[in-house]
């Protein structure tokens, strides 16, 4: 009897332990993912130049690290936007074509494992939006080839450290929990973003995870910017108010002193 | 060292733009012109969006000619009416300039505009003004004091709706300070400039003002037409950072005092040689960009136009 209770045991903790041979659809020894960030908002303050968020995570009933892939996502805001392509006109370089883009994101950075391509098929990777080239916006009105602009438009964003992959920046700290730091840069825009974490195994999601991110102003710069969108007169008014005022005054201050 | 623009969405070097607004301030003053023409490619070159570099740069015009205007104005060496009148078709110009700057940047063609804009106004203007100091320069080593060559006055004389200007001691049909204050007006709004390297020889050369009266007459107008396309682009385009302004304005109104009092100490002929081979080289660095292939042909906007 006590020998029977034994095996059971034994073998239950065998089954924590070794990867499930039937599958993880949804059972109860699914592998699961918990994921945290180590600050919901970014304040963008006078002094802002950028900033680090840390996305951490750990791996509930792990099932080993081999055909396990971790991949983590930071989105800015949808934006539509016009990419324009420069054409050498009478010796002169002028704005010629364009494709108009419905949707891009502000900002996307992915951190993960290992590259992507390795870690799933590209069709599962389109299909959730991982990776740069999984971004395929619609385009607006566009009478030629977008996947030129598309890649202008992808570029663009790298230069500016808007967009970026990093693979291989996940940090393991224990064979189930893990961290990778996102470096937010200056020129990020306002809204709300969204931090996912995926949990790949034999190429297929198996468990993932979102929260929102909130970027904003705050302070001095926040009324600033309301008060040049919601009363442009008198914000116009002021700067021109403020411009005579400083004029006049040192006007006086340089008479005086001559 | 860093200070973020709410409007302009960027995080720059404060210090950086002090000492850009101090210096751009100090050869204003040096030179007497507002330094538009150099404040807004200077601004471009670091980083800022042109359409907030052409709309902030107006205040910093506003503000440096204003200690001008105040000294002027001591010396009662202002045409109000001249002023007046001239502003009447500025403020038509402006909104003109401000509706086609938006109207460039839906279309992609605002950069090519603003740039294409100064090479022919820096060029050009920088070519006259380099081969009259070169000339005079030439005749004061030979002793010969230089005669104004005149522009000939029959054409102006004979246009309509003429209005008398009591401190220019002038009789004069209002058609040219109107057609004047309209082309710099324009101008104004679309390469974020006060114009006075327009109105001045205009004044001078076209409607034959007194001298005295030009200089506080111009600066009064420059004023004016800043402070107006100022709002118009804060109401239409949302460009004018007040967080930039305050960091040029207040380097360059200390700045321009300076710039005035070193001016002083220079000959007019050499200062006028030294301004034109600074507006030609601004003019050619802003050339070469147009010429030259970019880094990258493709550039971004966002929002679909």
């Amino acid at each position: 009897m006590k020998r029977a209770l034994l095996a059971t045991l034994l073998l239950i903790a065998l089954f924590c332990i070794l990867p499930s041979p039937f599958g993880s659809g949804g059972d109860a020894f699914a592998e699961e993912l918990v994921s945290g960030i180590s600050q919901d908002t970014i304040q963008i303050t006078s002094n802002y130049t950028g900033t680090d968020i840390v996305v951490f995570g750990a791996i509930e009933r792990a099932q080993g690290a081999t055909g396990r892939g971790i991949v983590v996502i930071v989105r800015g805001p949808d934006e539509p936007m016009t990419i324009r392509r420069r054409d050498r006109l009478a010796g002169i370089w002028v704005n010629r074509d364009a494709a108009r883009f419905e949707w891009l994101p502000a900002y996307y950075y992915l951190a993960s494992t290992e590259p992507v391509s390795h870690i799933a098929p590209a069709e599962t990777l389109r299909r959730y939006g991982i990776g740069l080239q999984s971004l395929t916006p619609t385009t607006i009105g566009s009478h030629h080839d977008p996947e030129p602009f598309r890649q202008a438009a992808i570029r663009y964003h790298q230069r500016s450290g808007l967009y970026a992959e990093n693979p291989g920046s996940i940090d393991f700290l224990s064979e189930t929990l893990f961290r990778t730091r996102v470096p937010v840069p200056a020129g990020v825009t306002r809204g709300q973003y969204n931090v996912e974490v995926y949990l790949f195994r034999g190429g297929e999601v198996v468990s993932a995870q979102s929260t929102p991110l909130f970027v904003d102003a705050t302070g001095l710069e926040r009324r600033l910017f309301n008060m040049a969108h919601n009363a442009p007169f008198f914000y116009g008014l002021a700067c021109v108010f403020m411009a005579m005022l400083l004029g006049w005054i040192s006007s006086v201050l340089f008479r005086h002193s001559a | 060292m860093e200070l973020y623009l709410p409007v302009a969405e960027m995080s720059v070097n404060w210090l950086l733009l002090i000492v850009l607004g101090t210096g751009v301030g100090f050869l204003s003053g040096m030179f007497g012109v507002g330094g538009g023409f150099l404040m807004t490619p200077l601004l471009v070159f670091t980083g800022i969006p042109s359409t907030v570099a052409v709309a902030t740069t107006l205040s910093h015009v506003t503000a440096s000619s204003m200690s001008g205007a105040l000294a002027q104005w001591r010396k009662r060496a202002i045409d109000f009416t001249m002023a007046g009148v001239m502003l009447g078709g500025g403020v038509v110009g402006t909104l003109f300039g401000v509706w086609l700057f938006s109207a460039m940047r839906r279309q992609g063609q605002m950069d090519l505009i603003v740039a294409l804009t100064y090479v022919i106004m820096l060029g050009s203007i920088g070519v006259i003004m380099l081969r009259e100091s070169l000339a005079s320069l030439k005749a004061y080593r030979c002793g010969v004091t230089p005669s104004r060559r005149l522009v000939n006055r029959g054409w102006i004389q004979a246009l309509p709706f003429k209005m008398r200007f009591r401190q220019s001691r002038l009789y004069i049909s209002v058609i040219p300070p109107i057609a004047i204050g309209f082309v710099v007006g324009a101008l104004s709004a679309i390469m974020g400039i006060g114009g006075g390297f327009i109105i001045v020889p205009a004044m001078i050369y076209i409607m034959r003002m007194p001298t005295n009266v030009v200089m506080g007459t111009s600066l009064v107008q420059i004023i004016a037409v800043t402070a107006i396309t100022t709002i118009l682009q804060a109401t239409r385009n949302y460009a004018v950072d007040i967080v930039l302004e305050g960091l040029l304005v207040s380097g360059g109104v200390v700045g321009a005092q300076l710039g005035v009092r070193a001016g002083a100490k220079l000959r007019g002929e050499q200062l006028r040689l030294l301004l034109a081979c600074l507006v030609l080289a601004v003019g050619a660095g802003l050339f070469y960009q147009l010429v030259a292939r970019p880094a990258d042909v493709y550039s971004l906007s966002e929002g679909v136009p």
